[in-house]
């Protein structure tokens, strides 16, 4: 009976990065739930799909390109050609070829999943030699590189995908292979050092990453003060729980963007009338919103300081109701009556818009849908405005999504020549360091049209077991959701 | 007794294809296409109606779903819009943890329902009260608060378990025992609460009733007359209970699920609902309607074993 109990209530499960005093070559990491497939073109949290995934490139911290699994490209208006890094085996031995970079970009072209619209573009792929793969594009795409660098496009074994194994069992080039037999399927899912790893076993710090999938964040910030995981994402309301640990350090970074969008802005649109959309964007108050919403950072335009489609002399719409009665007045305080669509996790920010734009005597109703439905729907032409995330890491591509004429965010269609010559222009300009200004030039029209305001950015926060681990940082990947700098990282006292 | 098994086991058929047609009816009524979801916040209308047409979302309602059913009869649930995955082997990757949770459950719902109920109906008075106090407030708590609690002192606090548990049974079965007890506890308290209740009504009315005089001025001892004749009689309509218990806990071990980080079907069949994968939801939907519909036939016999006059004849 004794021999029970104490077996019952001896050590197991994950190491959390070790225990005592020792360092441990094992870190435990909690991201809140496994991917549904590890296919490529499925949908993957960051933190998960960089474990055992690599990409072609990287987008660094100064928002240049850098290499990883291609150490060189070139890209034309018609193509984009690159040369790979020789001697690279995924975690079962197939080679990493030009063939490889083929199976991978056309599987994800045939996902169902949000990637394959961007690599659209990509007409057909040329294997031109062993080490040399051509992207032939149907259009300009000056930011293909970037859709390369991200979570959308890994690189995993064509052998696996082949083989239908690839959704539950991950197969790619990193540091790390996940090891099945060391996993407890739905709870732990191990990945060793990958011997034949083409940057050296030894180039990152720890041997062994342990992933969970805690769903609850009560769970989560305790399995972190237990000791269990090493690094969590918690919810701020957390972290005044987590302070009574000793040891227990954390972070934030920016994740996410979000912004009202003017949909209706086509002859006789609610939103027709430049005035009436400055006039809303003066009411809103994104200060007002963090206060309720503390996740949320309030920023003047959408990019960062040091992203393409930055512009320092955009001073964004800073709130100032008395300004926007003003300029509602000038433009003949048109009655403004509009229904936005919510999803659940945007509710509470609509409202908050709502009762900001309600003071100016516009009646804003939320109406709230399932997921689904938000997705099919907020912004395809049926609601007059909406908030929804804008994930695009370009200026191209934000400018592509939502304001071109053709844009499937703009489904009143309507362009200004202004902005129509100033995106030509910066589209022009490719990848030249010229485009960076233009690109800025186009942001700064679109912020003076008006055509979106309210900008925000998402913190994500990260906890870490300082004892554990060190050099715990934001994640090298700009705007990337459950993510930590893996590589970075190493076994406290190492 | 195989009489009533043949004819459940026949009713269990149209039982079935109802909730199959119910629940196919329902996914179809809440707006919105799961394509929406599966292409996120950027989709273009054009790439919603590609992936449905993908999916075989533009095929007419009846035929979608008379394909279901056919495929369904042969054993092939379909496959999971989001994972691509067939859902069968989802089904059986998830179902062990939420058995195993639900099963634990009902163990310490049964084990402390029934100890104590029955305490309670043999000592009137203290005992009796301060056991009904005990199950009033088992009876308002909630699972997941009460999860949460037993996580904080016995996994973070005292570090006697694990927050994160689960190990499947046939991987190391003392390890999925260890991994069980803060669930099953969470799970089976308030349940046992209401088997108490029941237990001690049945078993004040059985220790009222004539024979147990009978077998006290036969010189029975009193051990035996509990245990063996009025505990026994007392089970008939707390079988009734228990067996209602495991199809609330059953549908409670979802909330429990996510407290514990459980991967059980729950929070399969949860996020399914969320993304409108209608092959999982139904797929899983059906298989949950199968257990419930064996769960009735065991209590049906379990009746039939404890009194021999509700056998049919």
């Amino acid at each position: 009976m004794a021999a029970v109990a104490m077996a019952l209530t001896g050590c197991s499960g994950g190491s959390g990065g070790g225990s005592g005093g020792a360092a441990s070559d094992t870190l435990a990491v909690n991201w809140g739930g496994f991917p549904d497939s590890w296919a490529p073109g499925a949908e993957m949290e960051a933190g998960y799909m960089r474990v055992p995934y690599e990409n072609l490139v990287a987008l660094d911290r100064q928002g240049e390109i850098s290499p990883v699994l291609a150490t060189e490209w070139e890209q034309t208006d018609e193509a984009l050609t690159l040369e790979l890094r020789q001697g690279v085996v995924f975690h079962d031995g197939t080679a990493f070829n030009a063939e490889a970079v083929k199976v991978n970009l056309e599987t994800i072209q045939k996902s169902k999943g949000p990637y394959a619209g961007p690599l659209k573009v990509i007409e057909s792929i040329d294997a031109v030699d062993e080490h040399t793969v051509r992207l032939n594009l149907s259009e300009p795409t000056p930011s293909l590189l970037t859709t390369l660098s991200t979570r959308a496009t890994p690189m995993a074994s064509p052998k696996a995908i082949a083989a239908g194994t690839i959704a539950q069992q991950p197969v790619g080039t990193g540091p790390w292979a996940y090891d099945p037999d060391a996993s407890t399927r739905g709870t732990r899912m191990t990945f060793t050092s990958f011997p034949k790893y083409w940057g050296g076993p030894a180039s990152v710090g720890f041997k062994t990453i342990e992933l969970y999938a805690i769903p609850d964040d009560n769970a989560a910030a305790g399995a972190l003060s237990s000791g269990q995981v090493a690094i969590t994402d918690v919810e701020r309301s957390q972290l005044s729980r987590l302070k009574g640990t000793p040891g227990i350090e954390s972070l934030a970074y920016p994740a996410i963007r979000n912004n009202p969008m003017f949909f209706d802005r086509g002859p006789g649109g609610v939103f027709e009338d430049v005035k009436v959309r400055r006039a809303a964007c003066y009411a809103l108050d994104t200060a007002a919103l963090a206060k309720v919403e503390p996740d949320f950072k309030p920023r003047a335009q959408h990019f960062a300081e040091g992203e393409v489609g930055y512009n320092a002399e955009i001073a964004g719409y800073k709130h100032d109701l008395a300004q926007a009665k003003r300029l509602y007045e000038e433009a003949g305080s048109p009655p403004v009556e509009a229904t936005v669509l919510a999803a659940p996790f945007t509710e509470k920010q609509n409202q908050v818009y709502a009762s900001q734009l309600a003071k100016l005597g516009m009646r804003i109703k939320v109406q709230v849908a399932p997921p689904p439905q938000f997705f099919s729907t907020w912004n395809g032409g049926k609601y007059a405005l909406g908030l929804g995330s804008n994930d695009e890491l370009t200026a191209y591509d934000w400018y592509k999504a939502w304001f071109a004429e053709d844009a499937p965010g703009n489904p009143s269609g309507v362009e200004s020549e202004a902005l129509k010559k100033a995106a030509g222009e910066a589209i022009a300009a490719g990848t030249s360091p010229e485009a960076a200004r233009l690109w800025g030039e186009v942001t700064r029209i679109v912020s003076e049209e008006a055509l979106t305001c309210g900008h925000v950015a998402g913190e994500e926060t990260i906890a870490w077991q300082s004892g554990k681990v060190e050099g715990v940082e934001a994640p090298p990947q700009p705007w990337e959701t459950n993510m930590v700098n893996y590589r970075d990282l190493r076994p406290k006292g190492e | 007794m195989r009489k009533l098994i043949a004819y459940r086991l026949v009713l269990a058929v149209p039982q079935l294809a109802a909730v199959s047609l119910l629940v196919f009816a329902l996914t179809y009524l809440v707006p919105g296409s799961p394509a929406g979801a599966m292409l996120g916040a950027g989709a273009t209308p054009e790439r919603i109606r590609e992936v449905e047409a993908q999916l075989g979302l533009d095929r007419p309602a009846f035929e979608r779903m008379g394909d279901w059913f056919g495929h369904a009869l042969g054993g092939d649930l379909g496959v999971s819009y989001t994972s691509s995955l067939p859902v069968t082997d989802l089904i059986v990757q998830r179902m062990p943890a939420t058995l195993s949770l639900a099963f634990g459950g009902m163990v310490v719902a049964l084990i402390l329902g029934i100890g104590l109920g029955a305490i309670a109906g043999m000592r009137p008075g203290h005992t009796d009260r301060a056991i009904g106090a005990g199950t009033s407030v088992g009876l308002a708590i909630p699972e997941f608060w009460f999860g949460l609690i037993l996580s904080l002192l016995f996994a973070i606090k005292l570090g006697w378990v694990p927050v994160v548990a689960y190990t499947p049974f046939t991987e190391n079965p003392l390890a999925w025992l260890r991994g069980l007890i803060l669930p099953s506890l969470a799970l089976g308290i308030p349940a046992a609460a209401l088997i108490a209740r029941q237990t001690r009504g049945a078993m004040v009315q059985a220790l009222a009733s004539p024979y147990i005089d009978t077998l006290t001025a036969a010189g029975v001892p009193r051990r035996t007359i509990v245990l063996r004749y009025a505990l026994k009689n007392a089970m008939v309509p707390v079988l009734a209970t228990a067996g209602l218990t495991f199809r609330i806990l059953f549908g409670s071990s979802f909330v429990v699920e996510a407290v514990f980080a459980f991967p059980g079907a729950g929070n399969l069949l949860l996020t399914s609902v969320v993304a409108k994968d209608f092959p999982v939801i139904q797929g899983g939907v059906l298989v949950i309607a199968l257990l419930v519909i064996a769960l009735n036939l065991l209590i049906d016999v379990g009746y039939g074993l404890l009194d021999p006059k509700v056998r049919p004849q």
